[in-house]
């Protein structure tokens, strides 16, 4: 009791210079919590951004480039007064037709059996085949008129899901709103979960119809997807997919994906596991978030830099500011109390019962400035939680399609399906939050009580080498 | 009590040495009241502040029941100083944030008493010197004669063998001056204290029924 007694009546005697040495503290804390949070609502918007182009649970993605496709691989299509006509390799057919291209355009075809591969290699818990395909549907007229409006053709991206891994793929990421998701039993069938953006745009509903590949698919789900995502507008069964996709080369994709969904069995491993894959597959672009994060650019990329760099070299700054001049207030506090400690000194007081004393003191100062620190550090967060923008995050994908080129031929226009692969930006935008985790907090407060032991500890050294004579002979 | 045998302390200022006491031999009995007086600079201080172990000197031995103070480790010292040394100051040297029983009972911190027994001592002590009644003002809230007669019940709380006073009424008017000289005889008297008192005063040098007299360090009796 009298140890507490004497420190709450010290600590109230300075009591100014308390409040400068706990609110310094409290800043530095504050900082250190809400930079902290920002970096792990970036991090969170980066995961969601990789989320949103892939699905949950995915660590790593595996692609390979497209191969330069042959003009003569390519559906040529030419339309004009004469006429129009429809070309493939060398057969040709006139005058009015319907176009269902279902095409890999964006990534080239891998054995599926590269699947099994990648899940057999050391770290890896769950491996998913996937195509990334493009439905291209246009009506050619039989001929249109010099000056006449050119048909527009229709773009669905389709996504086929390998129904025996739900938990990896893009599909795995969204909820099922309407009707219900697609089943492993549904691996053969002509049915097809669609996104609710794309069904509100299109009227479409479960039981309704979506023609892909020249099939009429039956819609038995409606999914939404996180918001900020790009998500396929059409999720097919694989083996449906690769019955009716073709490659750039237009050959048939029969056990074929264009894209492998990786799950690793922790976050510390997804290097390891994206460095065994690119040693399996040479030639294969493998993709972590970390290495999304690098190439991902947009106001995510620069409130990232600005949470990493800046923003922890300057909540470190200011903590060891706060340090530094809490020790100096309590080292001149000490030298203040040169006479009060020589005396206790006098009475027996060992130095180490009266360090005790100061320490306390400078820990109960810690401890008020972790406290308000913390309170500021929920403020900060919850601040930038409520008035941050949207972040915007592109990323460059290997995807388009260009159906019409400039026009050729007498008096009309020709197009090759699909377009080539020119690179494309692929953006969303995310909310920008700042949790705080209890994990933060805890860091936090042992941040405030060693930044009290550091302070009391400079006094500590003072008492410790006061010689009671000395002390007692000094004139205040 | 007190042996001490061709004790000296020189201070070191710059490049100069000051001896601040020369060569004292002295014998302090058990229950005696001694005053050494002396000009201001003449070493009094020095020396009692040698008796009380606050210090240690360049040469001698100051043998304190059967030990020499000067041979103590600084535990030992402080073990020594904790239980049977009370100490008076000039300047009272109360710890201003502390009222008057939690200055006194600052004494008995060290020597690990109860709670109980340690607000039972206090309350004693306080009584003693007629301050009970003010027991929970704090410094600045006290006279002068007041706060020393607080510093003198924080001395004899812990019943010690010897009580070393140094200037006890420097900052004093002569009124309380003599109140206080008083008080010191009569708790000297009640309870058989070794009183070693050091004052520049010849008034108070004359209540005293020995004295020897500090000068240039060196100390003879008068």
């Amino acid at each position: 009791m009298f140890f507490v007694t004497f420190l709450r009546r010290e600590l109230w005697r300075r009591r100014k210079q308390a409040v400068v040495i706990a609110l310094g503290l409290a800043v530095g804390i504050g900082l250190v919590i809400t930079v902290t949070a920002a970096a792990a609502g970036v991090r969170a918007a980066q995961a969601s951004v990789l989320r949103s182009l892939y699905g949950v649970g995915t660590d790593v993605t595996v692609t390979t480039k497209p191969a330069v496709a042959s003009p003569g691989s390519r559906t040529r299509v030419t339309i004009g007064p004469g006429g129009s006509q429809v070309c493939h390799g060398n057969s040709c057919h006139h005058g009015a037709t319907k176009l269902d291209n279902l095409v890999s355009a964006s990534y080239g075809p891998m054995p599926a059996s590269d699947v099994d591969s990648i899940r057999a290699l050391h770290g890896v818990t769950g491996a998913a085949g996937g195509l990334t395909l493009t439905d291209t549907q246009i009506s050619i007229p039989a001929s249109v008129a010099s000056g006449g409006t050119l048909p527009q053709p229709r773009f669905i991206s389709v996504d086929g899901t390998d129904l025996t891994h739900p938990g990896l793929g893009p599909l795995s990421a969204g909820r099922i709103t309407r009707g219900r998701n697609l089943a492993a039993s549904d691996a053969h069938a002509d049915v097809a979960v669609v996104d609710a953006n794309y069904a509100t745009a299109n009227k479409l509903k479960p039981g309704g119809k979506i023609t892909i590949g020249k099939v009429r698919f039956t819609i038995v789900g409606i999914v939404t997807q996180p918001q900020g995502a790009s998500p396929p507008n059409a999720y097919i069964p694989l083996a449906r997919a690769q019955a009716l996709a073709r490659s750039d080369q237009n050959e048939k994709l029969t056990g074929q994906v264009n894209t492998v969904y990786v799950a690793a069995a922790s976050a510390a491993v997804v290097p390891a596991v994206a460095k065994e894959i690119s040693r399996l597959m040479p030639r294969a672009t493998v993709t972590t978030s970390a290495s999304l994060a690098s190439q991902v650019t947009g106001s995510l990329s620069s409130t990232a830099k600005l949470a990493d760099d800046l923003g922890r070299w300057l909540s470190v700054l200011v903590l060891a500011t706060a340090v530094a001049v809490a020790s100096l207030l309590t080292v001149a506090a000490v030298t203040r109390r040169v006479r009060e400690f020589g005396t206790l000194k006098a009475l027996g007081w060992r130095s180490t019962r009266i360090i005790a004393q100061v320490m306390g003191e400078s820990l109960v100062l810690g401890l008020a400035g972790g406290a308000a620190g913390v309170g500021l550090g929920y403020a900060g967060a919850a601040i930038i939680t409520r008035v941050a923008p949207r972040l915007s995050a592109t990323l460059a994908t290997p995807a388009a399609q260009h159906f019409f080129s400039s026009a050729t031929g007498p008096g009309g226009v020709s197009g090759t399906s699909p377009g080539g692969s020119s690179a494309a930006a692929h953006s969303v935008t995310v909310p920008m939050s700042a949790p705080v985790s209890l994990a933060v907090i805890a860091a936090a407060v042992v941040l405030a009580l060693a930044g009290g032991l550091i302070a009391g500890s400079f006094g500590s050294w003072r008492i410790a080498q006061l010689r009671p004579a000395t002390a007692l002979a000094r004139v205040e | 009590m007190y042996t001490l045998t061709g004790v000296s302390k020189t201070f070191q200022k710059g490049r100069q040495m000051i001896p601040a006491v020369r060569d004292v031999s002295l014998r302090i009995g058990d229950g005696e009241w001694l005053t050494i007086q002396g000009r201001t600079g003449h070493g009094k201080t020095t020396l009692l502040q040698l008796l009380g172990g606050l210090d240690r000197p360049d040469s001698g031995a100051v043998e304190f029941g059967g030990q020499d103070l000067a041979r103590l480790r600084e535990a030992q010292l402080t073990r020594v100083r904790a239980r049977s040394i009370g100490f008076i100051f000039q300047t009272f040297n109360l710890v201003p944030t502390l009222p008057a029983v939690d200055n006194v009972e600052a004494a008995l911190i060290p020597l690990r008493l109860g709670s109980r027994d340690r607000r039972r001592r206090v309350a004693r002590a306080l009584e003693s010197v007629g301050l009970a009644d003010r027991a929970r003002h704090l410094p600045a809230e006290l006279s002068g004669g007041q706060q020393q007669r607080v510093a003198i019940a924080r001395s004899l709380v812990k019943d010690p063998k010897v009580l070393l006073a140094d200037e006890p009424t420097g900052n004093l008017d002569e009124g309380t001056r003599d109140e206080i000289i008083t008080l010191l005889e009569k708790l000297s008297a009640e309870r058989g204290l070794t009183i070693v008192l050091v004052t520049h005063d010849s008034a108070i040098a004359r209540r005293s029924p020995r004295v020897a007299v500090m000068d240039g360090g060196r100390l003879t009796p008068s």
